[in-house]
């Protein structure tokens, strides 16, 4: 038997070499280009999401930060429209319903009469706004008397337990 | 493989996502604000409900009527300056024993967290049970919290946010509003004394 076909593939092959050459050459290296970015792609999808998360976070923050420090511009405008001629506030309104007779004044006064009024009034305030703050108002003084109560019951209990007093009172009492 | 790549799709941004609330309410839990929430069932059989809660944008809207020029309200807008809240549960009773020791325990447990400090407390039977608790951050008051409760009376405070103590103590009797009708301190007699 001529082995050279296993040399150099010269020659009759062998019929149960053929064979097997048949079968492993499904399994023969075929040379492909190399495929990395499969594997890569994937990996980029956490770290969008994680990018994604953080901006929808710091998003919401910002919000969050502008409607919190919302209430804070009215009173940085509040001193702009003063020397302006505007409608006298909602609290002039409510307190003095009758005609007014201020309306005779020359315009120039009307206005310093206004501008004297609204230095000595909250601005920029809504008639809503300032019922509510004034409900507020009176709920927050009432609190703050009564943590102001507590502390002063507190505040006097344990001055009249202190070991002072007590040598006091036996003072006066012998 | 492809079921692990899934699992860590969702799971990756719920873990920063997670991360980013637990450091929001891990600021918010540094503040001095208790939960009073476990004393609102109370309401049903007290007499009288007192419940204020006043948040910072509260805080700031009254504010804005507090006037410059009054001396008294003036200086609670300056005693406001800063505070982030002010809670208050009070209940009276017409009975004795219609809340709980545990109603109490729910208060005090949250005040035995870090930072806040028993400083006062006064038993008596006439007037109750009195404590004051600060939450100090340092050397700066960062809360406080009043509780006292009595046979027909159960009172929380909780003011959030840096407190002066004096200002807020010089508060009673001011403003033309009448005081709660605590009494003041009576001389002892020699009856008291024995």
């Amino acid at each position: 038997m001529n082995d050279d076909y296993l040399w150099d593939k010269s020659g009759p092959p062998d019929p149960e070499i053929k064979q097997l050459e048949e079968i492993l050459g499904t399994l023969r290296y075929q040379p492909k280009p190399f495929e990395v970015p499969a594997p890569r792609r994937r990996s980029y999808f956490p770290l969008l999401a994680i990018a994604a998360t953080l901006l929808i976070a710091l998003l919401a923050g910002g919000i969050w930060l502008r409607v919190r420090t919302r209430d804070q511009v009215p009173q940085q405008q509040a001193a702009v429209p003063e020397k302006t001629p505007i409608i006298a506030p909602a609290v002039e309104e409510k307190t003095t319903p009758t005609p007014k007779p201020q309306k005779r004044l020359a315009p120039r006064e009307q206005n310093v009469a206004v501008y004297h009024k609204r230095r000595n009034t909250p601005p920029a305030l809504t008639q809503h706004d300032r019922e509510e703050a004034l409900a507020v108002k009176q709920q927050l003084m009432f609190a703050l008397r009564l943590a102001s109560e507590k502390l002063n019951l507190a505040h006097r209990k344990t001055q009249s337990m202190s070991p002072a007093n007590q040598i006091k009172n036996q003072h006066r009492v012998g | 493989m492809k079921s692990i790549f899934h699992i860590n799709i969702i799971r990756t941004p719920l873990i920063a996502l997670l991360v980013i609330i637990g450091t929001g309410f891990m600021a918010r839990a540094q503040d001095s604000r208790i939960q009073l929430a476990s004393l609102d069932h109370l309401a049903a059989k007290a007499n009288q409900t007192v419940d204020v809660a006043i948040d910072e944008r509260l805080i700031r809207i009254a504010a804005k009527v507090f006037s410059d020029e009054k001396t008294d309200e003036k200086e609670i807008k300056q005693l406001l300056t800063g505070l982030k809240g002010i809670y208050v549960k009070s209940f009276e009773f017409e009975t004795e024993g219609q809340y709980a020791a545990a109603d109490l325990e729910s208060i005090r447990s949250q005040l035995r967290g870090p930072g806040w400090s028993r400083m006062v407390g006064v038993n008596s039977k006439k007037e109750g049970n009195l404590e004051v608790y600060l939450l100090l951050n340092g050397e700066t008051i960062g809360g406080l919290a009043v509780l006292h409760s009595d046979d027909k009376e159960l009172t929380v405070v909780n003011i959030v946010g840096p407190v002066d103590l004096q200002k807020l103590a010089k508060l009673e009797g001011q403003l033309g509003i009448p005081d709660l009708e605590i009494e003041p301190a009576k001389p002892k007699t020699k009856n008291d004394e024995k």
